[in-house]
């Protein structure tokens, strides 16, 4: 599985294209109405500002020679109507675009978000968290501004410059001509940076994401990184990534920059030989000193919108980077995920079948091959073994958290696992990881994750089953204690006792415990082992414990090894079979001290002082 | 003002002058743009008046060359303020990232991954903003407003003291505006800070969710978050328009003054028509600072509420830290001692009165319920926590006394939750000791009993792993961790619960290699089995946070307590006197008990 760390690059080939943009539409498409309703108010908006300098031209050329002062006021009068008319359809447009904005962000998070749930574990185990974070909260953030007011903007824009070459060309044609000649060079030094320009900024971007990424470790693993002095060490790698950031927005911004200098530079230029032209007319007749006047101001009128078009461009190109990011990860694959036709899975009994499954994590490394097992509803199962011989896989293909990659489990005899939908299959189990992840928040927030409507009776009953009460009230604020997931607040044993109890919260009728009781003390155990043992009561239950202590009760142990199960049967049974399961009890009781059972009177396999 | 005499402490002292350079430059091309519009009156009046078109090269080549200059300077001042901003967030970024890995753990509890990642990416991005870009956006406004109406006033003072009766008004909207939306940005912000940490939580514990087919419920409790962010957006904007309709009409009363007062000046015969068309030319550089003065509020308030969350952590010392007079140890023999320990986390008691010697390569095993206070105190020996009453002492020296990575770097430990960072294998072993080589590095993965797994891996060592290594099994990333804790050749190695998922064989085998490693070190071992624990030179039993019991295993199982009802349930006896688990161990081969 290829795995990314925090100072890999990305791969981004995919070549530059407005393809992102057209499939933005999407987002952008559904507020359709409200953003042509803001573009009508710019243009009315734009519209009213260009009566401002007739305004000024009666004022000069009519009111003030006359002495006019009741034109004076009127015109006054009529240029603040027009001046309030403009800024309250601008004001309008603005409400109406913060909305579309703020609406497309929200909408492409939580698209985003939503697909993230669907993605399987091997997505997450493949990168950095960092790096998807970023992609959530800052790079939607970023583009946002780009797919509402980038659009409206660039719109309006073009209008201008349309409207503007009219005005040009109906004024003096060839002094027009020369204004616009200066847009293919334009044109040209923006198609030459354009390539570098989008390579430099999603360089920034990869950068941006290692940092981050490695920021986000850090901050999870500064315990790690204090027991082990390794804090010089992790700031020298920081430093690097750091740097790397810098010379990647630099190198980004100059060219960026370029664009809006040289846009200045010709509208200048422009200027210049319009002037010449104007003036050496035709070999010394001049145009007249309105014609050129009004040339002059067009110059700078058709060249802004130009250099915002630049502008809004920059930014696209920018953005597209990050949009690029965000259309990859929604674009990531749903390995597991509900086939087209998945129904939901009724309440069932629990009847557990394995036919013929094989799996492997990697296409070509098998984990667990030609996996047959039946496994009645209300039964429980013990799974033993050597450690990473697949225990863990065995239980994690039951919930799907993968997919298989032949053969299928059936539940209650009729369903095909990968024919339900996900959510209706693990919905009735209860699973109990490794890890115990817990959420920042109270502990009673923590408990209910296992059932979201328990009342907190249940919640305290729950907790009382894992004998996880008592240590909870002797917190300060009892059930309402903030906890969170690096916090010193509560041991490893109390996480599992917590987790242990949001597990039986949730009442499955498939229970599958992992290791769930590798850090709580033996007392504690043999007190949880009672509760288990009430709960396990007609429930199909799998258990993975390395205490065989633990397990033996179970109705059935199944010793995982050498790609499959090699021995099966109850606890007596294996033992009269004298084969692995043996061995490993026999082990155990010599290497923990504990006693051999008496009936079988096996001499210990090695008689030599065990070192320990 | 602190925010940005904080920035300001933070630029290096080359960008410090390149940023006076890049202000300088601002000031002056800001000015400079007076410059084109007077040259363009002059052209008006010399070439297209006189109709004479001699001066006109000459106007024109020194229009280009002002602006040439112009957007020349602005180039380079642009890049001045990237350079400088770029140094600045670099230096703010180590800093912080430095404050980061020395803060103590009680700071983790109260700060959030989330929260700290919107810090140091979003917040940051404001500073760097504010260095870049609106520094010399308010020095723009500023002297072009203070210029223009320089140049009005030595044309007329009448009509411009006129247009400068529009400042106070807009000072007192802008004023009000700021006041008003001040908690709305750091509302806004705090919003982001919760997005973020919704997010990052959700990614982290991905397992949990689909365990728990929780996908809806998370979905809903970001959407609520989002909701909330974008609620707060809009809030924001719903206030920025109530004002901006004001802030617009003062900045366009500026040209209507100009038109109307200046139209009826020269009727009055105040100013010449020629000078007004100086102040309508130019009225755009009065009215645009005005107009560029609500976004450019609103930037400088973002950037406030960010800098300030920002420098809640940069000014954050961690109350564990070296002390002025912490000795450098550069050896250390490895022997432990508590005298008369107690430590409580806030109200709640952890441990209570503690003390216990361990010689220099001795064993010490702690067991005892869980939440009793085990992991506590090796946490109290790595000065993780001070504790509030007694010494924690190493070498016979206070470890509040001995500097904190020396101390650390003599202490090798494997933790309960077990954290791998993205990078090798290779890499993770080596973790506490850069330098190891990669024999040594797989010495101490078999010495681990890592070996075996890691070379089944598709690319052995340099496989890489990930965050709380996910796809490795418990057990895995116990002995990973385990490899990583040895490898540091600590003096004194510390494995709390570490062989909690491992299975019997594999534990026996490893306490085994644990007896023979290449360097003589104290070894402290958490363990909740009897196995793990018996053949330690003494084991202490917490309980509530005291010691309950104290001595080696044959003492312990002779007297009634917590070790010898533990040692009896995971025998499976029953308690029939301390005579009959006696003879249970002493039934075995009649060597010392723990050795079968």
């Amino acid at each position: 599985m290829a795995r990314n760390k925090f100072d890999v690059d990305e791969n981004l080939e995919s070549p530059f294209s407005f393809s992102h943009l057209k499939r933005a539409m999407k987002y952008i498409g559904r507020h359709r109405g409200k953003m042509l309703l803001a573009l009508l108010f710019s243009s009315i908006a734009s519209v009213t500002s260009l009566f401002g300098p007739k305004i000024l031209e009666w004022t000069l050329d009519t009111a003030v020679p006359n002495k006019d002062f009741a034109l004076l006021g009127l015109l006054a009068g009529g240029y603040v109507a027009l001046v309030l008319v403009g800024i309250g359809f601008i004001t309008i447009r603005s409400r109406i675009m913060a909305h579309v904005s703020q609406e497309i962000i929200y909408d492409i998070r939580e698209d985003l978000f939503a697909h993230l749930q669907k993605l399987p574990f091997s997505y997450y185990d493949s990168r950095p968290a960092g790096k998807i974070l970023v992609r959530v909260i800052n790079y939607v953030n970023s583009v946002s501004d780009m797919l509402s007011n980038g659009i409206i903007n660039s719109i309006l824009e073009i209008i201008n410059i349309i409207f503007i070459v009219i005005f040009m060309f109906g004024t003096n044609a060839v002094l027009a001509a020369i204004i616009v000649a200066g847009l293919p060079i334009f044109a040209a030094v923006i198609l030459l940076l354009k390539p570098r320009q989008r390579r430099a900024w999603q360089g920034q971007s990869n950068k941006n994401s290692n940092y981050n990424a490695y920021l986000a470790e850090s901050i999870d693993g500064v315990k790690v990184s204090q027991l082990f002095a390794r804090q010089e060490e992790n700031l020298s790698i920081m430093q690097r990534l750091a740097s790397a950031c810098r010379a990647a927005w630099l190198k980004a911004v100059v060219i960026s920059n370029t664009v809006w200098f040289s846009s200045e530079l010709m509208t200048q230029i422009v200027f210049t030989f319009m002037y010449i032209a104007g003036v050496y007319w035709m070999g010394g007749a001049m145009v007249s000193f309105g014609v050129l006047m009004a040339m002059g101001q067009y110059v700078s009128r058709f060249w802004q919108p130009i250099t915002n078009l630049a502008n809004i461009y920059n930014m696209f190109i920018n953005n597209i980077a990050y949009l690029e990011r965000i259309f990859e990860t929604m674009d990531e694959p749903v390995t597991v995920g509900d086939a087209p036709d998945a129904v939901e899975l009724p309440p069932i009994q629990g009847r557990v079948e394995f036919r013929d499954v094989t799996f492997g994590y990697e296409p070509e490394v098998n984990i667990l091959e030609h996996i047959d097992l039946q496994v009645a509803p209300g039964q429980s199962i013990a799974l033993v073994g050597p450690t990473g011989a697949g225990k863990t896989t065995v239980v994690n293909l039951i919930s799907r958290f993968y997919n298989l990659t032949s053969g299928q489990i059936l539940i209650d005899g009729e369903w095909d696992i990968a024919q339900v939908t996900l959510h209706s299959l693990r919905s009735q189990m209860g699973i109990m990881l490794q890890d115990s992840f817990i959420f920042s928040g109270t502990i009673l927030d923590n408990l209910r994750y296992g059932r979201l409507d328990a009342t907190e009776e249940e919640v305290v009953a729950a907790a009382r089953a894992v004998c996880a009460h008592d240590f909870i009230m002797e917190m300060e604020k009892g059930y309402l204690t903030e906890v969170n997931e690096r916090g010193s607040r509560l041991s490893q044993g109390q996480r599992q006792l917590i987790a242990f109890a949001r597990t039986l919260l949730s009442d499955p009728r498939i229970l599958i415990l992992d290791e769930a009781t590798s850090s709580i003390d033996t007392r504690t155990e043999r007190l949880l082992q009672e509760g288990i043992q009430t709960l396990m009561k007609g429930r199909t239950s799998f258990i993975i414990a390395h205490r065989l202590s633990t397990i033996k009760h179970c109705d059935r142990i199944l010793y995982i090894g050498d790609k499959g199960i090699l021995e099966q049967g109850s606890h007596q049974e294996l033992l009269a079979k004298r084969g692995l399961y043996y061995q490993l009890y026999t082990a155990q009781s010599r290497l923990g001290g504990v006693e051999e059972p008496a009936a079988y009177h096996a001499p210990s396999p090695a008689n030599e002082p065990v070192l320990i | 003002m602190f925010q940005i005499r904080w920035l300001w402490k933070n630029i290096g002292h080359k960008q410090r002058v390149q940023f006076v350079a890049a202000m300088v430059l601002s000031a002056f091309t800001s000015t400079m743009l007076l410059i084109n519009p007077t040259l363009t009156s002059e052209l008006i009046d010399k070439v297209i008046v006189a109709q004479n078109p001699d001066p006109l090269i000459g106007i024109l080549a020194a229009m280009l060359v002002v602006q040439c200059l112009r957007i020349g300077l602005r180039y380079l001042m642009i890049m001045f303020f990237e350079w400088s901003s770029q140094e600045m967030t670099y230096n703010l970024r180590v800093h912080l990232f430095k404050v980061l890995q020395y803060q103590e753990l009680r700071f983790f509890d109260r700060n959030r991954t989330g929260d700290l990642m919107t810090r140091l990416s979003a917040d940051l991005d404001w500073c760097r903003h504010f260095v870049a870009y609106l520094c010399y956006q308010v020095c723009d406004c500023v002297v072009m407003f203070v210029s223009t109406l320089i140049l009005f006033f030595t044309i007329s003072w009448k009509l411009t003291l006129t247009l400068a009766a529009v400042a106070p008004l807009l000072l007192i909207v802008t004023g009000l505006y700021k006041k008003k939306s001040r908690a709305k940005f750091i509302g806004m912000r705090e919003r982001l800070a919760d997005l973020n940490t919704a997010a990052q939580e959700n990614i982290a514990g991905n397992r949990v969710v689909k365990a728990f087919a929780r996908e809806e419920h998370e979905k809903k409790r970001f959407e609520q978050c989002n909701r909330r962010y974008r609620d707060a957006n809009l809030d924001i904007n719903k206030l920025w328009l109530t004002f901006y309709p004001f802030m617009e009409v003062l900045a366009n009363a500026m040209t209507v003054i100009t038109i109307f007062v200046g139209g009826a000046f020269i009727m009055l015969g105040e100013i010449t028509a020629g000078e007004l068309s100086i102040f309508t030319s130019l009225s755009w550089a009065l009215s645009n600072p005005m107009r560029n003065l609500g976004t450019l509020i609103n930037d400088l308030q973002r950037f406030g509420a960010s800098a300030n969350k920002i420098i809640e952590v940069y000014y954050s010392r961690p109350l564990i830290a070296d002390r002025p007079d912490a000795l450098p140890h550069p050896r250390s023999r490895g022997k432990i001692e508590f005298r008369g320990v107690s430590f409580s986390h806030g109200p709640v008691r952890v441990l209570e009165d503690i003390s216990f010697t361990v010689e220099p390569g001795q064993t010490l095993a702690v067991m005892g319920p869980t939440g009793s206070g085990k992991t506590t105190l090796t946490q109290l020996l790595a000065r993780f926590y001070d504790p509030q009453k007694g010494t924690v002492l190493v070498d016979d020296c206070d470890v509040r006394l001995w500097q904190l990575n020396d101390l650390r770097r003599h202490i090798g430990a494997a933790t309960q939750d077990v954290f791998l960072f993205s990078d090798t294998v290779e890499g993770n072993i080596a973790f506490g000791d850069p330098a190891l080589s990669v024999e040594e590095a797989k010495d101490f993965a078999r010495r681990a009993d890592a070996d075996e797994f890691v070379e089944k891996m598709p690319e052995g060592y340099d496989t890489i792993v990930g965050e709380r290594g996910v796809g490795l099994s418990g057990g895995q990333k116990q002995r990973i961790a385990l490899a990583r804790a040895m490898a540091v050749k600590p003096s004194i190695l510390v494995l709390d619960d570490t062989t909690s998922a491992l299975d019997m064989e594999t534990e026996s085998y490893i306490q085994k290699q644990l007896k023979r490693l290449p360097y003589h070190c104290t070894k402290i071992i958490i363990a909740q089995r009897i196995s793990s624990v018996k053949d330690a030179d003494q084991i202490l039993v917490l309980k509530d946070g005291r010691i309950a019991e104290h001595g080696t295993h044959d003492e312990l199982i002779r007297r009634p307590g917590y070790y010898r009802e533990t040692y009896l349930l995971q025998n499976d006896l029953e308690d029939e006197g301390p005579a009959v688990a006696a003879a249970a161990v002493s039934v075995k081969g009649g060597k010392p008990h723990g050795e079968e």
